[in-house]
């Protein structure tokens, strides 16, 4: 038979290294002797579009589009320290980095128009458009291109350094401030289980998820169906295996991970509530889009067939199991 | 050694092998056609699809002498000179591309798909690429992709130049 039930999880989760630990983020930008922006950025590209949004935040602070920026990354020579692209920390820890970083050389130049514009102050001045101008008399204006050239040989380069803050729980007592930022999310799936297989199907999903700001919508998107599919694979499908330290389950016949045909379209709701120490209001979204889905899995299946379910993942062997279980202790309780 | 003649991307090549390599290792050691990714080896993953005579093949579980006289795409292939195929334009406008492994592959199992029905339903999709494995999208996007894809090609037809 088969049988349908809902279920909702709902998280929180404190994102970066978190616990006392220094998290430091570094970043440099450089008006190259062409007047162009160049992003020195140490941080890791591994699909989830780190490149992209801080690009993107970087063009938001200095007036000019994305394409105008180059972006040098993941080159240990020549790119500072932004530390791992984990603990969902990229987007918070070095978006604030850069973020610091352009301000830095926004107001380098800002200072380097004021004198030779031969302004009173900084006061109106705006960088739009790879120049610096006076909002009130936008005649009043120097290029980038004229900037880097008053700067001859020693181009302009400025650093950014962010520096997270947490504190170190109590030992004996487990209280503190351990992290900060925290992302929250509430998932919602419906189930549809057969009781003679032990399959389970998600036939439906709703995910919404607290971003702080989204920089980039569409890449949010993307994680939380990434994340989905993770949080899928790791409630019914992924089980290593493990024997006595050894895993059993070592490639993809016998360690299964969801197909397109397991995954379901997903409603996806990004909840914007801007984070006041964050880039623009943006938090990391990377580990947090994942951990929802199998609580709310979980709870699908509790609703659909009334067993309450403590170990993932849960194969349909091990559905049957506790589907033929619980209707032995109802029977014995007399209640069947 | 073994001489064998095969067609890839339109151009044909006549190429001595060992004859226990695999079509995977002709295509990215000797053809140097690197875009077909080797995951699994074993023909799980469909990392190393490749379209052969019209149907997608695991490269990985495909002996080389086995392509004697085969016409093969690979994902080199999909563009032309005028531009990205259709297929491709569409994954990157969606943003259907994260790590980008099993780019190559799922882009052929959409082309091979398109070929033989250009107004998929979303499940026809989903089915179409059950074969390749993907870590990061949760294949949505993908599918989004393939969808608007269709459109393209109804409307432009196949650019593919070969």
């Amino acid at each position: 038979m088969k049988k349908r039930g809902i279920g909702i999880g709902s998280t929180f989760y404190g994102t970066g290294y978190g616990n006392g630990f220094p998290d430091v983020s570094k970043a440099i930008v450089e008006l190259s002797q062409e007047g162009e922006i160049v992003l020195y950025v140490g941080a890791t590209e591994v699909g989830q579009g780190a490149k992209t949004i801080l690009t993107q935040m970087a063009a938001e602070v200095l007036g000019v589009s994305v394409e105008d920026i180059t972006l040098v990354c993941e080159d240990t020579s020549i790119t500072p320290d932004a530390g791992t692209a984990a603990a969902s920390r990229q987007t918070y820890n070095t978006g604030n980095a850069i973020k610091r970083a352009c301000e830095n050389l926004r107001d380098e130049m800002i200072k380097i128009a004021v004198k030779q514009l031969g302004l009173n102050s900084s006061i109106g001045v705006k960088v739009e458009n790879k120049k610096v101008y006076l909002n009130i008399f936008p005649d009043k204006k120097v290029s980038f291109k004229e900037i880097a050239n008053l700067q001859g040989e020693e181009t302009l380069k400025t650093e950014g350094i962010f520096t997270a803050q947490t504190t170190k729980m109590d030992e004996e007592t487990g209280q503190g401030a351990p992290y900060w930022p925290y992302t929250f999310s509430v998932y919602g799936v419906e189930v549809e289980v057969d009781t003679e297989t032990g399959l389970v199907e998600i036939t439906k999903a709703v995910c919404a998820q607290d971003v702080g700001k989204a920089i980039n919508p569409k890449l949010i998107e993307g994680q939380i169906d990434g994340g989905f599919a993770m949080g899928l694979g790791y409630a019914i499908f992924e089980d290593l295996g493990l024997h006595n330290g050894e895993i059993k389950h070592n490639r993809f016949t016998n360690y299964l991970i969801p197909t397109a045909l397991d995954v379901p379209d997903l409603d996806k709701i990004i909840i914007e509530a801007p984070e006041t120490t964050a880039p623009y209001g943006a938090k990391g979204i990377g580990e947090p889009v994942m951990i929802a889905v199998a609580p709310a899995i979980l709870n699908a299946i509790y609703n659909a067939v009334g067993v309450r379910i403590t170990e993932i993942p849960i194969t349909p062997e091990r559905l049957l199991k506790a589907i033929k279980d619980n209707g032995k202790n109802k029977l014995e309780e007399g209640k069947i | 050694m073994k001489k064998i003649n095969l067609k890839v991307n339109g151009v044909d090549y006549s190429v001595e092998i060992e004859e226990d390599v695999r079509l995977l290792d002709v295509l990215r050691n000797q053809l140097r056609l690197t875009g077909t990714k080797e995951g699994c080896g074993e023909g799980e993953c469909g990392a190393c699809t490749i379209i052969m005579d019209g149907v997608t093949v695991n490269s990985c579980m495909v002996m080389a002498f086995q392509a004697e006289g085969k016409e093969i795409i690979t994902i080199e292939g999909m563009a032309t000179k005028s531009g990205l195929h259709p297929i491709q334009r569409a994954f990157l406008e969606e943003g259907a591309v994260q790590c980008g492994f099993c780019i190559p592959g799922m882009v052929l199992s959409a082309k091979a798909l398109l070929d033989k029905n250009l107004t998929p339903n979303r499940e026809e999709i989903r089915e179409a690429i059950s074969g390749n494995l993907c870590r990061c999208t949760g294949y949505n996007k993908i599918v989004d992709a393939i969808d608007k894809a269709s459109k393209y090609m109804g409307k432009e037809g196949d650019v593919n130049g070969i």
